[in-house]
C-alpha cells in the first residue's frame, strides 16, 4: 500500500486545481462531466476518439433536449380534468315544478286597461285588411265604444304602417291614409315568396327623440305585426301598474289548479307558492315554500309523481297577445329563477301530458381548469334576480342593466334593478327605439354581455320525456267533468268544458341520478413523479443533478467568467503601467500558478463569500496545488488502484 | 488533465507546445496505472475513432466508466465468486422485474385506451338547418295519368279483396275491373299462411298459394301479399303482410315508385304559389325570413320540402340567446288538398333538426307536427368527438371508407348506408332505387324496363338488413357527431278568442280557406332551451409523454440506468465486435503472414499486426506489462505511427514519431 500511498501523494500535489475553483470553464466542464452522476456525461470526457466524443455529446445533448420537450408537454398538460360518471340510486328530492297559464292576466279584469288598444287595434285590422265584423265582434265592440271619440294614442305615437315595395321610402300611415316619408333605413325587409300579397308589407317605425334616425320594422306576416305592435302598447300600459293589483288580476292558485296529487298524498293550492312574472302573470311554484323541507319522491313512475288538473279558461285569453292555447310548465332547481319564455314545457287543454325526468348533475371544476364561476360573485354583473347565479340570469342582468344605462328605464318582462322604473310612454317616450336597438346590438353580441358572462359551475338538469294522450276519455267525461265542475263550483260559476282542461303528470323515470363530475387528472405528485421519470428514463438525472447544472453552469461558469475578464483587465492594467516601471517578478507567478494569481485579485465567488483570511494563510505554504481535489480524484483514482495497481504492484 | 498552466495562457495556442504536454502526459499515465478514465487526448493526436486493444481493457473501461448500476456489481467485482453470484442474482430479478413492468406498461398504451371528456360550454350557437315538409305528395303533371290509373286499380283490388268500395270513382263494371287488373304487374293476392307461421313478416313460398276470395275465413289464416319473381320466372316469393292496410300501403308505393322514375330528369320548377302557400309566415329572432333563407327540394313521399338555414344561406342564423323569442317561428297550412290518399296516411307537417351539411333523411329522425297545436321544440346540442387512428374505429371525412359517397354533403354513417345499399342494388338489380340519389349513367328501377327489380330489390332488403351486404361493417363511424336532442311541448293554436282574427288574417293574406278552421294550420317554434352544450371528447387515458415517465420511473427504480446507458451497451457490444472482428483479421493475417507464430496469444497477434491498414493498436501499457513486456517494443518502432486505432484521418507524418511516443507509451509504472 505504500506506493499506493505515495502516488495519492504525488497526484495531490502534481494534479492540477479542478472543481467549482477550477481556473477555466474547460477544466470546470471536464471536472464536473467526470464526477456528475447524470448519465452520459462522464462518457464525453472519457471515450477515446473524436467521433465517439462528439456522438456522446450529441447524445448528452439529444437527451436534454428530450427531457426539456417531454417535461413542457407535461406542464402544457397539467390542467386537464377527468371525468367520472356515477349513478346513484336513491331518493331523490322533486325538483320546483312553476306551472303558469299562458295568458297572463284574465282578460275581463285587465279588458278597462287595455279597451282603447283594443279598440285601435281592432280598428287597425278592419283598415289594414277590411276584415268584416263579426257578430262577437260587434258585442265587443259595443262594450268598448265608451271610448269612442278619443284620439287614437297609441297609433299616434308608434303608427302601424304598409309599406310599399315598389316605393321605398314612402308609407302608408294607415289611419290617416297619408302617405308619409319614411326616412331611415328598412331593417327587416320581408320576402315576397312567402305571401302572395307582396307588395305590401305591414311594420312600425321607431325613432329617436328628434325623430331623426328611425328604425322601421317590417313584418313578413300580418299577424306577427300586430302582435308584435299589440305587445309593445301592451308592455307600455302593464308598466304602470301596481305589482299588487297585477296579482289580483291574474288567476289565483285555486282557480288554476283544479286537482293536486303527490306521491300519492293529496295536496292543495297550500303547496303552491306564488311567482308573479310580467308575461305569463301569476305562476305557481309546487315545492318551493320556504322553511319547509323539500320533498322527494319514494318511488319512480308516474303514480308518485306530481299530478295535477289545471283549468285554462279559454274565454278569458287576451286575443292579440297570445295566440295558443295551454300552460307552461317549468322544473327546475328550488334556489333557480324559472325562465318561463326560455325552457318552459307547454301543456295542451284536453289532453294529459306526462313528463318523465331523469336527473343529471354535473360539477364543474373552476379556474384554472375551465372559465366557469362557482356562485357568480367574480362575475362583474349584479345579479337583479332573487335566485342562485346561471347563465341566463346573467345574460338577462347584463342586458337590463344596459338598458337601463343606455334608455334610462328597465324592460319590462325581467326584474327590476335597483333605482330603476319600467319603461313607458309618460316617461320616456322613446324607449322603444332605444330597446329595440338595443336588442340587436345584444343579439349581434355588441354589448360584451356574452363573454362577459360565464357559466356556472355546477348546475342540475332535468331531461324530460313527454309524451301525450287524449284526456278525458269519451266515457270517463261524463262522471269526470261534473264531479271537476262541482269540486270548482266556488271559483267557476259555469260547467267546466272538456277544453278547459289540461292534465298534467310529472314523474321520476326512475331513481337513478347521474352524476358528472370533473376531477383534476394531474396532481402535483403525479406531476413530479412524471418529471422523475422523464428525467430517469433520459439520462438518470435528479434534483441533486439538476441542482449541480445550475451550480457548475451558472454560478461556477459565471465566476470563471467574471475572473477572467478581471485578470485581463489587470493585466490590461499593468501592462499601461508596464512602460514606466516594469514589474517583472509578478506576472511569471501568476502565470505558473492561476490559483494564486487569482486569489490574489479577485473577489471571486468563494473568495469574496466566506474564504478570504484561510486562502490566504495557504496560499504562501502550498502555492501550486491551491485546492485540495483529493476527493475528486479519489472518485476515479480509488477504483483504480483498488483494481488494477494491487494486481500490478 | 493536461497541463492547467498551458491551458491558463490562452494567449498560447495548445498545439504550439506538444513536447509539454506529452511530458505532462507522460507523467500522468506512469503515475496514473488507469489512463482510460483520467487520460484525454488532445485532438491533434486523437483519432477519430479508437479501440481498445483487448477485451480485457475494453471491459475495464466499461467497468469504471459504465453507469449501470447492477452491471458494475456484477460484471466489475471479480473477488468474490459469492457476490457475484448474488449479484447476478439480483441483477436478474431486477431484470425481470423491470421487464415485466415494461410489459405491462407497453400493453397498457397499445390497447389505446381512451378516456372521456364531458365538457359543458356555452357558446353562441350556430343554428341548425331546419326542414320541414308538407307530408303532401305532389303530383306531377307530367305522370297525373299514371297516377289516377293506379288510384283506380288500387280501388278495384280493394273491392276485391274487402268489398269495399267508399270510392265515388268507382267505375263499375266486372269487365273493366279485369281488364285493368291486366295492366298492372304484381296484382295484391290474398293467401294462406303456411302451417308453420314464421315470425318474420314475411313468408316466403315458392309455389303460390291457393286464392281464395272468401272474407269470411278467419283473419288469422290470411295474409295479403303481392308476388315477386326473377328474371325467368324460376324463382318467386310473395312479400305478405297480415294487415291489410300495411299490403296495401306497400302495394301503392312500389307501383308509385314505378311511376315516379318514369318522371322526366329535369323537372319543370313548381308554380311559386304552391310552394308559398304552405309557409304563412316566417320569423328567426323576431326577424322575418326572406328567400335567401330556405331551400327546396321535392320528396317523392313527404312532398314538397323547405330547408331552412342550410348551407347555403348567405348568412347562417346564429342564436345568442336561449328561449322560445329567439328561435324560428314559423305558420304552416296543415290543409291536405290535392294529396295522395294511400301514400300518405297523416296529416300535417314533418319537421327535421340536422346539421347544415347533413342531408335531411325525413324518414330517420323527424318530428310530426300536428294541425291546430302550436309544436314548441326545444333543442340541446351535443358533440361527440372521437379519436380516430388507433383509439378507435371512425372515419374523419369518409374518404377512408369502401363506399362512394352519393349525397352532396359531409359523410355520415347514416348517409354511407344509404350509399352502400344503392351500390349493391346497382351492382345486384342494375338499376338504382328512386329514394336514394344515383350515380351518373344509372336509372332509376321501373318494371317496365327492369322486369324483376322489386324480386332483387326485396331480396336485397333482408340481405341488407342481415348485414349481408355488409354495409353496415362497410360503413364507420364518423369521428365527429352533432346531434340535437328535441323535446316538444303542445299548445292549442290558436286560441278562442284569437282564433278569429287569426283565420281572417290568413285568409285575406294567404288564400286561406277559413272553414277549415284549426285542422289547416299548424305553428311551430324551434329553439334553443340552452346555449349550454355538451361536448363528449375522447382523449388517450395515456399518451406517449406518460408513457416514457413511466417507463423511465420503472427504469430508475429498478435499475437506475437511463437510455444513455443502453447507448453505453449498444457501444459496449458495437467495440466488442468491432475488436472481435479485428483480432480475427489480426490472426488470419498473422497465419497468412507467418504461419510458425500461429500459437502466440491476442496480445502478440494485436502487436505484430500494428501496420494493418484500417487500424492501429497501440499495445496498452497495463495489459502488456501483465502479459509480455518484451515483444512489445519492436511493434511499436516497427510501426511508425502507432496511435491509437483510428479510422479516420491518420496523424500528420511530422508529428507521427511524437504521436507514438506519447500515445504508445511503453514503460510500466
Amino acid at each position: 500500500m505504500a506506493p499506493g500511498e505515495k502516488i495519492k501523494a504525488k497526484i495531490k500535489k502534481n494534479l492540477p486545481v479542478t472543481g467549482p475553483q477550477a481556473p477555466t470553464i474547460k477544466e470546470l466542464m471536464r471536472w464536473y462531466c467526470l464526477n456528475t452522476n447524470t448519465h452520459g456525461c462522464r462518457r464525453i470526457v472519457v471515450s477515446r476518439g473524436r467521433l465517439r466524443r462528439l456522438l456522446w455529446i450529441g447524445f448528452t445533448l439529444t437527451a436534454v433536449a428530450l427531457i426539456l420537450w417531454q417535461c413542457a408537454l407535461l406542464v402544457f398538460s397539467f390542467y386537464t380534468v377527468s371525468v367520472s360518471i356515477k349513478v346513484h340510486f336513491r331518493k331523490l328530492d322533486f325538483p320546483a315544478v312553476t306551472i303558469c297559464n299562458i295568458n297572463p292576466y284574465k282578460y275581463s279584469t285587465v279588458r278597462h286597461l287595455l279597451a282603447d288598444l283594443e279598440q285601435e287595434t281592432r280598428e287597425a285590422l278592419k283598415s289594414l285588411y277590411g276584415f268584416p265584423e263579426s257578430r262577437k265582434r260587434r258585442e265587443a265592440e259595443s262594450w268598448s265604444s265608451i271610448s269612442e271619440g278619443k284620439q287614437p294614442r297609441f297609433s299616434h305615437r308608434i303608427p302601424l304602417l304598409i309599406f310599399d315595395q315598389d316605393e321605398k321610402g314612402k308609407a302608408r300611415d294607415f289611419f290617416t291614409g297619408r302617405k308619409r316619408k319614411v326616412g331611415g333605413s328598412i331593417i327587416h325587409k320581408a320576402s315576397n315568396v312567402m305571401h302572395i300579397e307582396s307588395k305590401q308589407v305591414v311594420g312600425f317605425q321607431l325613432c329617436s327623440n328628434d325623430t331623426s334616425d328611425c328604425a322601421t320594422y317590417t313584418f313578413s306576416s300580418g299577424i306577427n305585426a300586430i302582435q308584435e305592435w299589440y305587445k309593445l302598447h301592451y308592455m307600455n300600459i302593464m308598466a304602470q301598474v301596481p305589482l299588487e293589483k297585477k296579482i289580483n288580476m291574474s288567476y289565483s292558485a285555486e282557480e288554476l289548479l283544479v286537482t293536486c296529487f303527490f306521491d300519492g298524498v293529496s295536496c292543495d293550492a297550500r303547496n303552491f307558492t306564488l311567482f308573479h312574472h310580467p308575461m305569463h302573470g301569476n305562476c305557481y311554484t309546487f315545492n318551493n315554500r320556504e322553511n319547509e323541507t323539500i320533498l322527494s319522491t319514494s318511488m319512480g313512475g308516474s303514480e308518485y309523481g306530481l299530478q295535477v288538473i289545471l283549468y285554462i279558461n279559454e274565454e278569458e285569453y287576451n286575443p292579440f297577445l297570445v295566440s295558443s292555447t295551454g300552460a307552461k310548465v317549468i322544473i327546475h332547481r328550488q334556489d333557480e329563477y324559472p325562465f318561463v319564455e326560455d325552457v318552459g314545457t307547454e301543456i295542451e287543454t284536453a289532453m294529459v301530458t306526462s313528463i318523465g325526468m331523469h336527473l343529471t348533475e354535473s360539477f364543474k371544476l373552476s379556474e384554472p381548469y375551465s372559465q366557469c364561476t362557482e356562485d357568480g360573485s367574480d362575475v362583474p354583473i349584479r345579479n337583479i334576480y332573487n335566485a342562485a347565479y346561471s347563465l341566463q340570469i346573467c345574460l338577462h342582468s347584463c342586458f337590463q342593466t344596459k338598458m337601463v344605462e343606455k334608455c334610462g328605464c328597465a324592460q319590462y318582462s325581467q326584474p327590476l334593478p335597483p333605482a330603476a322604473n319600467y319603461c313607458n310612454y309618460q316617461q320616456h317616450p322613446n324607449w322603444m327605439y332605444c330597446y329595440y336597438q338595443l336588442h340587436r346590438a345584444f343579439v349581434q353580441e355588441e354589448l360584451g354581455c356574452q363573454s362577459v358572462c360565464k357559466e356556472a359551475c355546477s348546475f342540475k338538469e332535468w331531461t324530460l320525456t313527454t309524451s301525450l294522450a287524449q284526456w278525458p276519455s269519451v266515457v270517463s267525461e261524463k262522471w269526470l267533468l261534473p264531479v271537476l265542475t262541482w269540486d270548482q263550483g266556488r271559483q267557476v260559476n259555469k260547467k267546466l268544458n272538456k277544453t278547459d282542461l289540461a292534465k298534467l303528470l310529472i314523474f321520476y323515470k326512475d331513481l337513478n341520478q347521474r352524476s358528472i363530475m370533473e376531477s383534476p387528472a394531474n396532481s402535483i405528485e403525479m406531476l413530479l413523479s412524471n418529471f422523475g421519470g422523464q428525467l430517469g428514463l433520459w439520462m438518470s438525472c435528479s434534483v441533486v443533478c439538476v441542482i449541480e447544472i445550475i451550480e457548475v453552469f451558472f454560478i461556477d461558469f459565471f465566476s470563471i467568467i467574471a475572473r477572467r475578464q478581471w485578470q485581463k483587465a489587470k493585466e490590461w492594467w499593468a501592462r499601461k503601467q508596464a512602460p514606466p516601471c516594469p514589474e517583472a517578478p509578478r506576472s511569471p507567478q501568476g502565470q505558473d500558478n492561476p490559483a494564486l494569481d487569482i486569489d490574489d485579485d479577485l473577489p471571486t465567488f468563494n473568495s469574496a463569500l466566506h474564504l478570504p483570511p484561510a486562502l490566504g494563510t495557504q496560499v504562501p505554504g502550498t502555492p501550486p496545488p491551491k485546492y485540495n481535489t483529493l476527493r475528486l480524484e479519489r472518485a476515479f483514482s480509488n477504483q483504480l488502484t483498488d483494481t488494477q495497481m494491487l494486481d500490478e504492484l | 488533465m493536461e497541463g492547467n498552466k498551458l491551458e491558463e495562457q490562452d494567449s498560447s495556442p495548445p498545439q504550439s507546445t506538444p513536447g509539454l504536454m506529452k511530458g505532462d502526459k507522460r507523467e500522468e499515465q506512469g503515475l496514473g496505472p488507469e489512463p482510460a478514465a483520467p487520460q484525454q487526448p488532445t485532438a491533434e493526436e486523437e483519432a477519430l475513432i479508437e479501440f481498445h486493444r483487448s477485451y480485457r481493457e475494453l471491459f475495464e473501461f466499461f467497468c469504471n466508466n459504465t453507469t449501470i448500476h447492477g452491471a458494475i456489481r456484477l460484471v466489475c467485482s471479480q473477488h468474490n465468486r459469492m457476490k457475484t453470484a448474488f449479484w447476478a442474482v439480483l441483477w436478474l430479478c431486477t431484470f425481470g422485474m423491470m421487464y415485466w413492468q415494461f410489459g405491462l406498461l407497453f400493453g397498457e398504451y397499445f390497447s389505446y385506451p381512451v378516456s372521456l371528456n364531458i365538457n359543458l360550454n356555452s357558446d353562441k350557437l350556430v343554428f341548425p338547418a331546419v326542414t320541414i315538409c308538407t307530408l303532401n305528395p305532389y303530383r306531377y303533371p307530367e305522370i297525373k295519368e299514371e297516377l289516377e290509373e293506379l288510384d283506380r286499380i288500387t280501388e278495384q283490388t280493394l273491392f276485391d279483396l274487402y268489398k269495399y268500395s267508399s270510392f265515388t270513382t268507382l267505375v263499375a263494371g266486372s269487365r273493366s275491373r279485369r281488364d285493368l287488373r291486366g295492366t298492372l304487374p304484381h296484382p295484391l293476392q290474398r293467401l294462406r299462411v303456411p302451417p308453420p307461421p314464421h315470425g318474420a313478416r314475411r313468408a316466403r313460398s315458392v309455389a303460390s298459394s291457393v286464392r281464395d276470395n272468401n272474407p269470411q275465413v278467419d283473419w288469422k289464416d290470411w295474409k295479403i301479399g303481392f308476388q315477386l319473381c326473377n328474371q325467368n320466372k324460376s324463382d318467386c316469393f310473395y312479400q305478405t303482410y297480415s294487415s291489410g292496410v300495411d299490403a296495401v300501403r306497400e302495394w301503392y308505393r312500389f307501383h308509385y315508385i314505378n311511376i315516379l322514375s318514369r318522371l322526366p330528369e329535369t323537372l319543370p320548377s313548381l308554380e311559386k304559389d304552391t310552394l308559398g302557400n304552405f309557409i304563412f309566415a316566417c320569423r328567426f329572432n323576431q326577424v322575418s325570413c326572406n328567400q335567401a333563407n330556405y331551400s327546396h327540394f321535392h320528396h317523392p313521399m313527404y312532398g314538397n320540402c323547405y330547408t331552412f338555414n342550410d348551407k347555403n344561406n348567405s348568412n347562417l342564423w346564429m342564436s345568442s340567446m336561449p328561449g322560445i323569442n329567439n328561435g324560428l317561428s314559423l305558420m304552416l297550412r296543415a290543409e291536405q288538398n290535392d294529396f295522395i290518399p294511400l301514400l300518405s296516411t297523416v296529416t300535417g307537417a314533418r319537421v327535421m333538426v340536422h346539421g347544415q351539411d347533413e342531408p335531411a333523411f325525413m324518414d330517420d329522425g323527424g318530428f310530426n307536427l300536428r294541425p291546430g297545436v302550436e309544436t314548441s321544440i326545444s333543442m340541446r346540442k351535443e358533440t361527440l368527438d372521437r379519436l380516430g387512428g388507433d383509439y378507435g374505429d371512425c372515419t374523419k371525412n369518409g374518404s377512408d371508407v369502401p363506399v362512394e359517397n352519393l349525397y352532396p354533403s359531409k359523410y355520415t354513417q347514416q348517409v354511407c348506408i344509404h350509399s352502400c345499399f344503392q351500390e349493391s342494388m346497382i351492382k345486384e338489380c342494375g338499376c338504382a332505387y328512386i329514394f336514394y340519389p344515383r350515380p351518373q349513367n344509372v336509372e332509376y328501377c321501373d318494371y317496365r324496363k327492369h322486369s324483376s327489380w322489386g324480386y332483387c330489390y326485396y331480396k336485397l332488403q333482408v340481405d341488407f338488413s342481415s348485414d349481408h351486404l355488409g354495409c353496415f361493417t362497410k360503413c364507420r363511424k364518423p369521428c365527429s357527431v352533432t346531434s340535437y336532442q328535441l323535446s316538444a311541448g303542445y299548445s292549442r293554436w290558436p286560441s278562442v278568442t284569437s282564433q278569429e282574427w287569426v283565420f281572417q288574417m290568413l285568409s285575406r293574406q294567404n288564400n286561406y280557406t277559413v272553414n277549415n278552421k284549426r285542422n289547416g294550420v299548424a305553428k311551430v317554434n324551434i329553439f334553443f332551451k340552452e346555449l349550454n352544450y355538451k361536448t363528449n371528447s375522447e382523449s388517450p387515458s395515456v399518451t406517449m409523454v406518460t408513457l416514457l415517465s413511466n417507463l423511465g420511473s420503472q427504469w430508475s427504480l429498478w435499475f437506475g440506468s437511463s437510455v444513455l446507458s443502453v447507448v453505453e451497451m449498444a457501444e459496449l457490444i458495437f467495440d466488442l465486435l468491432v475488436i472481435t472482428f479485428l483480432m480475427l483479421l489480426r490472426r488470419f493475417r498473422s497465419r497468412y503472414w507467418s504461419p510458425g507464430r500461429g500459437g502466440r496469444g491476442a496480445q502478440e497477434v494485436a502487436s505484430t499486426l500494428a501496420s494493418s491498414p484500417p487500424s492501429h493498436f497501440c499495445p496498452h501499457p497495463t495489459s502488456l506489462s501483465l502479459s509480455q513486456p518484451g515483444p512489445a517494443p519492436s511493434p511499436a518502432l516497427t510501426a511508425p505511427p502507432p496511435a491509437y486505432a483510428t479510422l479516420g484521418p491518420r496523424p500528420s507524418p511530422g508529428g507521427s514519431t511524437g504521436a507514438g511516443s506519447s500515445a504508445c507509451p511503453l514503460g510500466g509504472p
